[in-house]
């Protein structure tokens, strides 16, 4: 055969020199061009829709939370020398002072000031919790009981909802009056942050639950983080290639993947059933929500522990340290900024988790933070749970505010996380 | 005395034994010329952990020991002798006496459990104070043990690692305890309920309706296939529909179009999506969603849509998972040898026709493998359903229709007071199982596939 080409052999069609110039061929690469644009547009859609998704459910939370932050406040003129008889200065002084408020009637002071001011059905312009603010605010500041005084008290649901949108048609008058009287304010609700749960949304917080979430929380850090680091270090470090290690190592990859409900049946069975512990109680919760970050944390620590590279162990060795000294001394502490960022991770997780503590009964309605490991608590997920259950309108803007809360929680742990990573991790 | 204070005590007395150990073992090498194995501080550890160790080992296992104690104290008391003999009502009433003894203002339903209750609180009383006064005894002789044994040649340290080996052995054999713990406690709750009602029913029956009533020792309304139907409905078909062509394509987008910029950005606002606690998009679903979508299917003509929809809990679970399914996708996308996409960008084609025509089809095994966690995700998810998908078991294929899932019963079933004695209990257990076992198998279905397409590129 010549190296020069040969014509085609007979018989064979003859290849057509492509007429790339051609209208035809133009409008084939047009068409191709085109869906490029259209693909790429699609995974430019797809991106755009998720963030939307997500910039939608933060700005539908806000707008419905930022009000939560507000309460509406009416004034209620009291005068204390004429309402509780003459207290003299002394009685105010050091010691007596508790004595001498819990022997005034502030209920009954409160309903009658009320009646003065606001006429017989006056009560319905203030939450029905009114009075122990009123109280409150006397113990903090005693002096009002010799004078007569104005304090802002806060305004039933109703007319607090019809200060800030829409509320029932008489509210919204009650308001309108009481706006004209210049009887009204509005301020930051700091009672939301200090207080408990309720059953009147006017004077519900999130404190009761917060706090019942960080003993829980400092539960299951207690309880998971010694855990996962420890077995994170024997399966890396120590564990020999047998039976029971890839028992445990298949008992870890299968937690890690168990659905979270499956994890409070876990509580309730075992905790509640079999060891008899308390209901409701956030040792409980701490425990259930230990064993579902504990993978998480075996996991991120294996891959910070496997990050360290052998040259340090080696080292190490090399100047006499034992298999235990050269593990604790040199590798865990280069290894302690990859595990601290998986172990916020999983406490973010197990701060937001709601489904495996409603299983162990932690929707208790409680009036009072939590005080111990063993009385009734409830967290915030849940709270937030309950009060999006609520019938009263009052409760939406509370629910929305509560989530507001847990965000700005979870989303200071992530930023802290990543953070870490970026600030210690060292690439070696 | 609480527990919590008994472990304080234990705690402060090891610190003591630690202080006091490690100074004299610190005098052993300032005093003579003899050669020290360990160091002073190994020797405190040693002596704490000899203080410590065994006093917690006893206490825990006195804990969970003395309530039973305390059951058979009050079950020998006289007063016990009037309770009924059915063993149900019977645990029934010594469980509430319990609770009353340790909170006064309960509620309750048997009036026995009011005179039993004095002496479960006695009982509780006299047996804690037994176990405190053991755990100190046992502090103290450990500690004073340890004490005596040491000496400048003590191999203070080989002994403490091999404790710490052991601790770290003990810390891995949790998990294995964990899991054994979640098997058990389900499948013997199931062995229960299935004696009530058969499997069958359970597995094939089609009327989801459960009472507490048992009659002749069977119990009716529980076949789960409505609930089956909810679960595959909502967290199988809906949410996939949303998450596999928008998790896919942002995937796709983000490795093969964004520019390094854009992509440092966008990656973590992804992932906030799959940080979201799981009650906000429930919330969310509930308050915004839902109403929306039924003023849609009212607007379109269908005259019975459900305010509480399949379509809300499946949509709003389908961006949840969104994030994963991007990432499980990112990751296979990015497992594919560049020669191959190097191959066919050289013969001409378009990024798009090497995606579609090239990427893609060598990927799909690592896609489908993360498509099959992700339903194992959402078919496990729960609050989304119980506060957007509703309670009615429908077997229905109406997407603005009320179904109900598999997690949302589950937690209907176990709400307010528990009896564990009760059908409806158990079939929260029998529930939690099937949810396990199809979780478990989508899992090791899906790693198996990953791990050879791994090994297909490696």
């Amino acid at each position: 055969m010549s190296p020069t080409s040969s014509p085609a052999p007979a018989g064979h069609p003859v290849a057509h020199k492509t007429d790339w110039m051609g209208a035809a061929m133009q409008k084939r690469i047009a068409s191709r061009y085109a869906s490029e644009r259209r693909f790429k547009f699609m995974g430019l859609a797809a991106v755009t829709l998720s963030s939307l998704f997500l910039a939608f459910l933060l700005f539908v939370m806000v707008g419905n939370g930022a009000k939560g932050f507000i309460t509406t406040e009416a004034t209620l003129t009291v005068d204390m020398p004429a309402a509780t008889g003459s207290i003299s200065a002394d009685q105010l002084t050091g010691p007596r002072l508790s004595a001498t408020i819990s022997s005034i009637d502030v209920r009954r002071i409160y309903d009658d000031a009320v009646e003065a001011q606001y006429g017989e059905n006056g009560t319905r312009y203030f939450a029905s919790t009114a009075w122990t603010a009123l109280r409150s605010q006397l113990i903090a500041n005693p002096d009002l009981l010799m004078g007569k005084a104005d304090f802002w008290l806060p305004t039933s649901s109703d007319v607090d909802r019809a200060a800030k949108d829409r509320s029932t048609p008489e509210a919204e008058a009650d308001y309108a009056r009481l706006r004209q009287a210049g009887e009204v304010r509005q301020t930051f609700n700091w009672n939301f942050l200090t207080g408990s749960d309720g059953t009147d949304p006017a004077r519900v917080g999130i404190w009761g639950a917060l706090k019942g979430s960080l003993i829980t929380i400092a539960v299951t850090l207690l309880l998971a983080f010694p855990v996962g680091v420890l077995a994170a270090v024997y399966l890396e470090e120590y564990a020999t290639k047998n039976r029971l290690t890839d028992l445990i190592e298949v008992s870890i990859n299968n937690l890690a993947a168990v659905p979270s409900i499956i994890f409070g049946l876990l509580g309730l069975a075992v905790f509640l059933q079999f060891f008899a512990m308390p209901r409701s109680a956030a040792i409980v919760g701490g425990l259930t929500l230990a064993l579902m970050t504990m993978p998480v944390i075996v996991i991120a620590s294996r891959n910070a522990i496997k990050a360290v590279p052998p040259s340090i162990r080696e080292a190490a060795m090399g100047v006499g340290a034992s298999p235990i000294q050269v593990v604790f001394h040199h590798v865990l502490p280069l290894a302690i900024p990859g595990i601290m960022t998986g172990t916020i991770i999983g406490m973010a997780r197990a701060l937001g988790e709601t489904a495996p503590l409603l299983m162990i009964g932690m929707r208790a309605f409680t009036t009072t933070p939590p005080d111990s490991l063993t009385d009734p608590a409830t967290v915030l997920p849940v709270q937030i749970f309950l009060w999006s259950d609520e019938v009263n309108r009052g409760f939406v803007e509370k629910t929305s505010a509560a989530i507001i809360v847990l965000l700005v929680f979870l989303l200071t742990m992530n930023a802290v996380a990543v953070y870490l990573r970026n600030r210690f991790e060292t690439r070696w | 005395m609480t527990s919590t204070a008994i472990i304080f005590l234990i705690a402060g007395l090891g610190l003591i034994t630690w202080v006091f150990a490690r100074a004299r073992a610190g005098k052993f090498i300032t005093a003579g010329p003899a050669s020290v194995h360990s160091l002073p501080s190994y020797h405190g550890w040693y002596a704490a952990m000899w203080a410590v160790v065994p006093a917690v080992i006893f206490l825990v296992v006195w804990n969970s020991i003395a309530p039973a104690l305390g059951s058979y104290a009050v079950l020998d008391s006289p007063l016990a002798a009037s309770l009924p003999t059915d063993p149900f009502t019977r645990a029934a009433i010594l469980s509430e006496a319990r609770d009353l003894s340790r909170d006064a203002n309960l509620k309750v339903f048997n009036d026995a459990a009011v005179q039993l209750a004095p002496l479960y609180g006695e009982a509780d009383r006299r047996y804690t104070m037994i176990g405190a006064l053991a755990a100190f005894l046992l502090c103290f002789a450990g500690g004073a043990f340890a004490f005596t044994r040491l000496r400048p040649d003590f191999r203070a340290r080989t002994k403490v690692e091999r404790m710490v080996m052991l601790g770290l052995l003990l810390a891995s054999l949790i998990a294995i305890l964990a899991t054994l713990g979640i098997v058990a406690s389900l499948i013997f709750e199931t062995i229960r309920f299935f004696n009530l009602v058969s499997p069958f029913e359970f597995l094939f029956g089609t009327n989801w309706n459960p009472s507490d009533k048992v009659v002749d020792g069977k119990a009716t309304g529980f076949g789960a296939v409505p609930l089956f139907w909810g679960t595959v409905f909502i967290g199988a078909i809906i949410a996939m529909a949303v998450a596999i062509p928008l998790g896919l394509m942002s995937a796709v987008y983000l490795t093969q179009y964004a520019s390094p910029g854009v992509r440092r950005w966008m990656k973590p606002i992804l992932e906030i999506l799959a940080g979201v606690p799981t009650v906000v998009y429930g919330y969310f679903a509930a308050l915004t969603v839902a109403p929306a979508l039924r003023s849609f299917a009212a607007g379109i003509g269908i005259s019975n849509a459900s305010s509480e929809s399949a379509l809300a809990a499946g949509l709003v679970m389908g961006v949840m998972i969104i994030p994963f399914v991007s990432s499980m996708a990112d990751d296979s996308i990015n497992a594919v040898p560049n020669s191959m996409r190097d191959g066919s960008l050289a013969m001409g084609a378009t990024k798009s026709e090497t995606i579609k025509q090239v990427l893609i089809p060598a990927a799909l095994p690592g896609v489908v493998g993360g498509v099959l966690l992700a339903v194992s995700r959402a078919i496990g998810e729960t609050m989304i359903v119980v506060m957007a998908a509703g309670l009615s078991a429908n077997l229905t294929a109406n997407p603005f229709a009320s179904v109900t899932t598999v997690t949302t019963q589950i937690v209907q079933l176990l709400t307010g007071d528990t009896d564990f004695n009760s059908p409806m209990t158990l079939a929260a257990f029998a529930l939690g199982l099937t949810l396990f076992i199809v979780t478990l198998l989508l899992n090791i279905v899906a790693l198996q596939i990953v791990k050879r397409y791994r090994e297909a590129y490696d």
